[in-house]
């Protein structure tokens, strides 16, 4: 690896580390990692989530916008780009499971990471099973999960 | 230590700092604020498996750090540390909330690599890039959970 590219992939983990403890900030701000504010919104007794869902993609949608406009190169990840594809089958199955998961485990990938860093043991439940539902899923496919950020594109080597 | 956080910051604020911090990973890498790729290259990381992008390890941590920063140091009143399943554990005996919570994150994480995203990946950062593939499947999840919870409820009352 040239000088470049170890300190460009330098940067990128210090961005990654970065943009993970804003976002675990974030998610233990507004309390997401804990079961009953994600019962609670699911039960429609508060609707607090939805509206916090609600306005980080009213923020976020229209400036992706403009900027998928204007277009530019990002400084780490090459042109910038968005990517859009069309449902099939395994999103609806996945929602459908992921949703089952949510509802009866009241917390998601992301939260479960902060439910352990509040001191809530039941967190060390979760993560475990989040680790095991994957490595189920590589089982069933027989090949090593590459992507599962939504609409993903794999960082090509810098 | 610090205790300067509200007991839980309102969604007029978080909500729009979560939207700034999708747009800002992609402006400086052109990359989803996704979670569950996170633990697929965290496991890869721990297998020792080849190609794994290490940046995304560093960002599984980053998540656990920032709520540690947020739990224990700026939030330190209104009794940060509790079991996470007050309402749960009002309706079931602990023996019966550690295998649902185990069976349900397992769930969730068959399901989310199935759809290929979680609610980060798909619910914010798909939908924010305006992809009906990534709406399906935030539709799709939303309503079953939805769905779920008032199932969940019945049996609660059944029971009780």
């Amino acid at each position: 690896m040239s000088r470049l590219a170890r300190q460009k992939n330098n940067t990128l983990n210090a961005v990654g580390l970065l943009f993970g403890i804003l976002f675990g900030a974030v998610l233990a701000g507004a309390r997401l990692h804990e079961y009953d504010t994600i019962h609670n919104m699911l039960s429609f007794e508060e609707y607090d989530v939805f509206l916090f869902m609600a306005s980080a993609i009213a923020v976020s949608a229209p400036l992706l916008w403009l900027l998928e406009r204007k277009g530019f190169t990002t400084p780490l990840g090459g042109q910038f780009s968005l990517s859009r594809s069309k449902p099939e089958a395994h999103h609806i199955k996945g929602g459908a499971i992921f949703g089952i998961g949510w509802a009866i485990a009241g917390t998601c990938p992301a939260p479960a990471l902060v439910m352990v860093s509040s001191g809530a043991m039941l967190g060390l439940v979760a993560i475990p099973g989040i680790f095991l539902g994957l490595h189920l899923r590589e089982r069933q496919v027989m090949s090593a999960l590459t992507a599962g950020d939504g609409e993903h594109r794999i960082l090509e080597k810098v | 230590m610090f205790d300067v956080l509200p007991d839980r910051v309102p969604w007029f604020l978080a909500g729009p700092a979560l939207g700034l911090l999708i747009v800002g990973l992609f402006v400086l890498a052109n990359q989803p604020l996704g979670a569950s790729g996170a633990y697929v290259q965290t496991t890869g990381f721990l297998r020792k498996r080849d190609g794994v992008v290490m940046w995304r390890v560093f960002y599984f941590v980053g998540m656990f750090i920032g709520g540690l920063l947020v739990t224990q140091v700026l939030r330190t009143s209104g009794g940060d540390i509790r079991s996470g399943y007050d309402a749960l554990r009002a309706d079931f005996p602990l023996a019966l909330v550690i295998p649902m919570v185990f069976a349900g994150a397992t769930l969730l994480g068959y399901g989310a690599a199935v759809a290929g995203g979680c609610t980060s990946g798909h619910g914010m950062c798909g939908t924010a890039q305006r992809s009906p593939a990534s709406v399906a499947v935030t539709a799709t999840f939303m309503t079953t959970a939805i769905i779920t919870t008032f199932a969940l409820g019945l049996v609660v009352k059944a029971v009780a």
